[in-house]
């Protein structure tokens, strides 16, 4: 991950380096679609186990309306739970943090939650909130934000012990110490958790939306699949990752501009 | 290297009319140079009331489980000392700090008084500016907003904390530097950078643990000048670890040889050099024999603490 960081911005000093590090994976993603049309072509394989990409794309193109109402439904259900699980998995590193007492009651339970399949916990959400974008929401909500307080708590224990004694030096009341100190020094490790949890979030998403719903990524995915449109399968993968790559890209950048100090610490 | 040019530079241009040595001073024989530059205030610098010590301690002892790293410790400091401490590692040096900083509570039955009131070592938190063995700057602070870090905590608003401290900047040779973030400094500044911050948090007593020790000889050298000049004009009482005798007898009026551990104050030497100090005082034959008893000493309690720890 650092290692393709620094990659691009060994790239980046010269201009024609940065055009470059810009168009290289849209690049490499023609190239690699050239190379599975070619592949699908000479082996003859049958579009029922993979179409070929110039097909999907087709099919894309074919309803771009209902992909992209899909795409945005997703998205919300996907962003609203992403946004939800990482506020409540900071505040819930914070709160265990400062009541270590809290911490040793319920963190057990945050583990046995995730021992839940999501499959069995979410048709009970569908029962409670109905067929609703909050109802996913809850769902991509419940899945992402244990990473979060997890790495926020690891972040939280790299801190330098000296380094809170200089701060209750100065005064410092623990507040203080929380803000200036705990979150920042945890920002690196929040990072890391963030962008698994956006890729979880969007996971939670598209299975809530199999307990029933009209639109979304999703049901798209089970309108296909029970029309046995092979097409319109990989087309609803292909913007599926689309929208996964979107966000973990959002996250990344996001990172690279507050987490500017890097590793040092 | 790096760091080597940047001090050089740096002390260069600042020069003696900033009212400090500037390097090329430094490097000339000495005739001509300190008198010119006594700050007019450095008579009232001297403690005025020399009776009322700022802070005492007696029978401090620390036990860590099994390991007692203070026993019966006195020390008392009075308003405008400087005085250095040095003793063999591990002897308790730093959990001395620690106390005086607030940070450690000593074993009961002690007695610590601040400006002569009885007190418990938690009174001291917010009390006493203190610069730990490491500069502990905060990666993703920059340059100014780490050394307004003990201000911001105090409530300062940012913006009035900022002034203060990009007036101090020149003097701590990082004009120019405000923008910076610690990955970027060498050894040197960041020192000084933590330094700044410990200046910049205005309490009667400074505590310094080894600041210098990580420098290479040349720019220690200079930071012990430097510091000099900075004391002088800022007026701190200041208590400074070190492993250097030269540097705590350049530096102090008195000098504390600690024992091996449990810790006490084994010798408590008055360095009666005239200030300010000039650079080749070192090869003084007063300096050569105050250095010669506190080797002496520090000697003794090194050997202990080998042969305690077995060899
Ligand atoms: N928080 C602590 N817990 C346990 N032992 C400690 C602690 N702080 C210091 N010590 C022990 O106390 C002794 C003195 O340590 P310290 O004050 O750091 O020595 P110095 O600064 O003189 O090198 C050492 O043996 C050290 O291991
Ligand atoms: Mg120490």
């Amino acid at each position: 991950m650092s290692g393709s960081i620094a990659y691009a911005a060994n790239l980046s000093v010269t201009p024609a380096g940065r055009i470059y590090a810009a168009v290289k994976p849209i690049l490499w993603l023609a190239v690699g679609l050239f190379a599975v049309e070619v592949l699908v072509m000479a082996f003859e394989i049958r579009p029922y186990y993979l179409p070929r990409p110039s097909a999907i794309a087709s099919g894309i193109m074919a309803t771009p309306g209902a992909y992209l109402a899909g795409l945005w439904r997703t998205f919300l259900e996907t962003a609203l739970g992403f946004l939800a699980g990482s506020v409540f998995g900071v505040v819930m590193a914070v709160v265990f943090h400062r009541w270590l007492a809290l911490k040793e009651l319920f963190f057990p339970l945050f583990i046995v939650s995730q021992t839940i399949p999501v499959i069995a916990f979410g048709a009970v959400v569908v029962l409670w909130f109905g067929n609703t974008l909050f109802a996913k929401a809850v769902i991509s909500f419940y899945i992402s934000f244990l990473p979060v307080t997890v790495n926020t708590l690891l972040g939280f224990s790299s801190v330098d012990p000296r380094q809170v004694q200089l701060m209750r030096s100065f005064g410092a009341r623990d507040g203080q110490i929380l803000r200036r100190l705990y979150l920042p020094a945890a920002l690196p490790q929040l990072f890391v958790a963030l962008k698994l949890a956006s890729s979880l979030a969007l996971v939670g998403a598209i299975v809530g939306e199999w307990f029933g719903d009209t639109t979304g990524l999703g049901v798209l995915l089970l309108q296909a699949m029970y029309n046995e449109n092979v097409v319109g399968i990989w087309a609803t993968i292909v913007v599926s990752a689309c929208l996964g790559m979107g966000l973990y890209s959002l996250v990344s950048f996001a990172e690279r501009k507050i987490v500017f100090w890097g590793g040092e610490q | 290297m790096m760091e080597r040019a940047m001090a050089l530079t740096e002390e260069h241009l600042r020069g003696p009319a900033a009212g400090a040595m500037g390097l090329i001073d430094l490097l000339k024989p000495s005739k001509g140079r300190a008198v010119a530059q006594v700050p007019a205030k450095l008579e009232t610098a001297e403690p005025t009331d020399a009776g009322k010590p700022l802070i005492e301690l007696r029978n401090v002892s620390k036990t860590f489980g099994t390991v007692k790293a203070l026993q019966d410790l006195e020390v008392s400091i009075r308003p405008g000392e400087l005085v250095t401490v040095v003793g063999p590692s591990g002897c308790g040096k730093s959990t001395l700090f620690n106390i005086l900083a607030g940070l450690e509570e000593p074993d009961p039955g002690n007695v610590l008084r601040h400006k002569g009131i009885s007190s418990v070592a938690s009174d001291l938190l917010g009390k006493v500016s203190f610069m730990p063995q490491r500069d502990l700057l905060l990666p993703w602070r920059n340059v100014i907003d780490n050394a307004i870090l003990a201000l911001e905590i105090e409530g300062m608003p940012r913006g009035e904390a900022r002034k203060q401290a990009m007036a101090m900047l020149p003097e701590f040779g990082l004009a120019g530097f405000e923008a910076q973030y610690p990955n970027q400094l060498s050894g040197g500044m960041r020192q000084r950078v933590a330094l700044m911050r410990t200046f910049l948090f205005k309490r009667d007593l400074m505590l310094l643990d080894e600041p210098f020790g990580a420098l290479d000889a040349l720019t220690r050298t200079m930071m012990q000048r430097w510091l000099l000049d900075v004391w002088q004009n800022h007026k701190r009482t200041v208590l400074f670890i070190t492993h250097d005798v030269d540097e705590a007898i350049f530096l102090g009026d008195r000098v504390l040889v600690m024992t091996a551990r449990p810790g006490r104050v084994k010798l408590e030497q008055a360095v009666d050099l005239p200030r300010p100090r000039k650079a080749d005082i070192v090869t003084s034959p007063e300096f050569i024999a105050l250095k010669k008893t506190l080797l002496e000493a520090i000697e003794e309690e090194s050997m202990k603490s080998f042969q305690v720890a077995g060899y």
